[in-house]
């Protein structure tokens, strides 16, 4: 009965995007970790089962149950793969209000995450309420903007739990100009709320990181990759979505219900701090500008900088919905019609936690064929084991087991995985042999 | 000025629409009040504390369920939530805990009261269960009571 010798497991109880459940197994030995499995229960698997046989017209509203948090990146991804496959264009006011129903979620998960699960961590806290003690304005500031996020999803989707405004073709309904201008007004009111948070994350002291990883995500021609764009990787690669099959592969581990994903036989990392690492050139004037006279310039290694990511996004989406509503009209019709055809549709968006990729076969009547959704947490999950190894061997692994649980919940965590359950989500067992 | 704000919460599943039904039933009994704001919430998370704002007096109303009869009305004290407010996920953040944060950050009403109603299924697209329907009107009735 050594410290060498010790087994720690560490469970995660998951509550993913329907009930499920996850642990990560830590084992050490020796001085060493022995093994090391993140395991996640990934319900989307079960969804493309669902999907099949499934009309078009029914699949925005089906994926939207995926997340209870990420309905709109599901539904837009969903919506842009087919649109593609019926060669249907958008009309220019539901592309412009697509974006900015997705920047509604982009504002209520990352206001989220930051607040009320990421932040308690780096201010010694266990969880929200404790920090809500300590910094009750930076709760505040970040529960008005989540709300604020809520309150765009709602303007689209008519709910902002599992929305239902998306068709394929456009939306089926628009909002009043009037409560649009009055939502608007709210968003550039928010703006030096934002600007606040970025500079209170900022101001967090990270622990020092440093870590050589890939970047995976989205660019766009002429702007920060939220709803359209190619797939873009910090080693130079640029693909279409239809390509993303050739360069990435899913593969299954015995210890998890969700699908590793490899680019080139690596982990990768999909998310807010790949997004910004790949696209500093694609963030506006103003926002460039703040993050310079702060000291944060992406590329960053420091996967703790996810934090200050998501922050700087916030004030991205916020500037970006206000001025895609600037000058809002009613359409005279909110979508295009569509006319199905047999094919493969595939697909891509940024959704909060990162990529998100569908590949849907359709038959000529619109029916699904088969699915198949890759999911930002399924592809993050091996960045997030090779990160926890790197995290606990600098941390020490010869630290109490309240440490390394917690420092293990710091770092998975950071990453918002779609099991962000609770702030206590590690549950540490000691067994001494 | 009293400002009363009475907020059923809940789902489109079966009897997990208790709260909004009682909200519905409210409205039927009091009318147009100057005084009292009703609103139906959609499993609110951490945006409950919004609605909890610039208002004396809150009736929560949701539904429960702790293996009593469906049907039973439970009226749920402080010390109830606070000792049950749960693992503030983002996925599974509750009634408890944004009642919890609430305290937290002072924002809290003069006067709270949560209600719960023990439900039976819970099914998208089913209506109220028979138990569950007579606890609504038998709840409404009470809260338009305690208004008087």
């Amino acid at each position: 009965m050594t410290e060498t010798t010790r087994t720690v497991s560490l469970n995660v109880p998951v509550l993913a995007r329907v009930e499920g459940e996850g642990a990560l197994d830590l084992s050490l030995a020796g001085g060493e970790i022995a093994q090391l499995r993140l395991r996640i229960f990934e319900p989307p698997r079960f969804f493309e089962k669902f999907l099949e046989g499934r009309h078009y017209d029914e699949i925005p509203d089906l994926v939207a149950r995926i997340c209870g948090i990420c309905p709109v990146a599901y539904q837009v991804t969903a919506a842009q793969a087919l649109e593609r496959l019926y060669g249907v264009e958008l009309s220019p006011w539901a592309r412009a209000m697509r974006r900015a129903f997705y920047c509604g979620e982009w504002i209520q998960s990352h206001s989220l995450h930051i607040h009320l699960l990421a932040a308690p961590d780096f201010f010694g806290c266990g969880s929200a309420i404790e920090l809500a003690k300590i910094a009750p304005d930076a709760v505040r500031r970040g529960l008005r903007l989540q709300g604020l996020g809520n309150a765009l999803m709602d303007l689209f989707g008519a709910r902002s739990v599992h929305p239902v405004g998306v068709r394929i073709g456009g939306f089926h309904a628009a909002p009043p100009a009037a409560k649009v201008r009055a939502l608007r007004e709210r968003l550039v009111a928010a703006l030096p709320e934002a600007e606040a948070l970025i500079r209170w994350a900022a101001a967090i002291p990270l622990p020092p990181d440093d870590q050589d990883f890939i970047s995976v995500a989205m660019r766009h021609a002429d702007r920060y990759a939220i709803e359209q764009g190619d797939i873009a990787a910090s080693d130079g690669l640029s693909i279409g979505a239809d390509a993303y099959d050739a360069h990435f592969a899913e593969r299954h581990a015995p210890h998890s219900t969700a699908l590793y994903s490899d680019y080139r036989g690596r982990p990768y990392l999909v998310g807010p701090l790949a997004r910004l690492n790949l696209n500093p050139d694609r963030l506006p004037e103003r926002l460039r500008a703040l993050l310079a006279e702060i000291g944060f310039a992406p590329p960053s290694r420091n996967m703790f900088h996810s934090l200050l990511a998501r922050a700087a996004e916030i004030w991205l989406a916020l500037d970006e919905a206000a001025r895609l509503l600037a000058g809002y009209r009613v359409p005279d019709s909110p979508w295009t019609p569509v006319e199905p055809r047999a094919g493969v549709a595939t697909g891509c968006t940024e959704a909060p936690r990162g990529l998100l990729w569908h590949r849907y076969e359709m038959d000529a009547a619109g029916r699904v064929v088969n699915a198949r959704i890759v999911p930002p947490t399924s592809q993050n999950q091996a960045r997030i084991e090779e990160d926890l190894r790197l995290s606990l061997l600098n941390f020490g692994l010869d630290r109490p087991d309240d440490a390394l649980r917690l420092h293990c919940e710091k770092v998975i965590r950071n990453y918002d995985p779609c099991i962000s359950c609770a702030t206590h989500f590690l549950r540490l067992n000691v067994a001494r042999a | 000025m009293r400002r009363v704000r009475i907020l059923g919460i809940g789902s489109p599943a079966g009897d997990d629409q208790a709260g909004w039904r009682v909200v519905d039933a409210l409205r039927a009994r009091l009318g147009a009040r100057a005084d009292v704001a009703l609103d139906k919430l959609d499993r609110p998370g951490a945006g409950l504390l919004a609605h909890l704002e610039d208002a004396t007096h809150v009736v929560l109303i949701d539904a429960v369920s702790s293996g009593a009869a469906p049907g039973t009305i439970r009226r749920v004290d402080r010390a109830d939530w606070r000792n049950h407010a749960g693992g503030l996920s983002s996925h599974g953040f509750g009634v408890f805990d944004a009642l919890a944060l609430a305290e937290a950050l002072g924002s809290l009403p003069p006067a709270l009261a949560l209600y719960g109603v023990e439900i039976g299924a819970a099914e998208p697209g089913d209506d109220l269960t028979p138990a569950v329907r007579a606890a609504v009107d038998e709840l409404a009735a009470r809260i338009a009571d305690s208004l008087l």
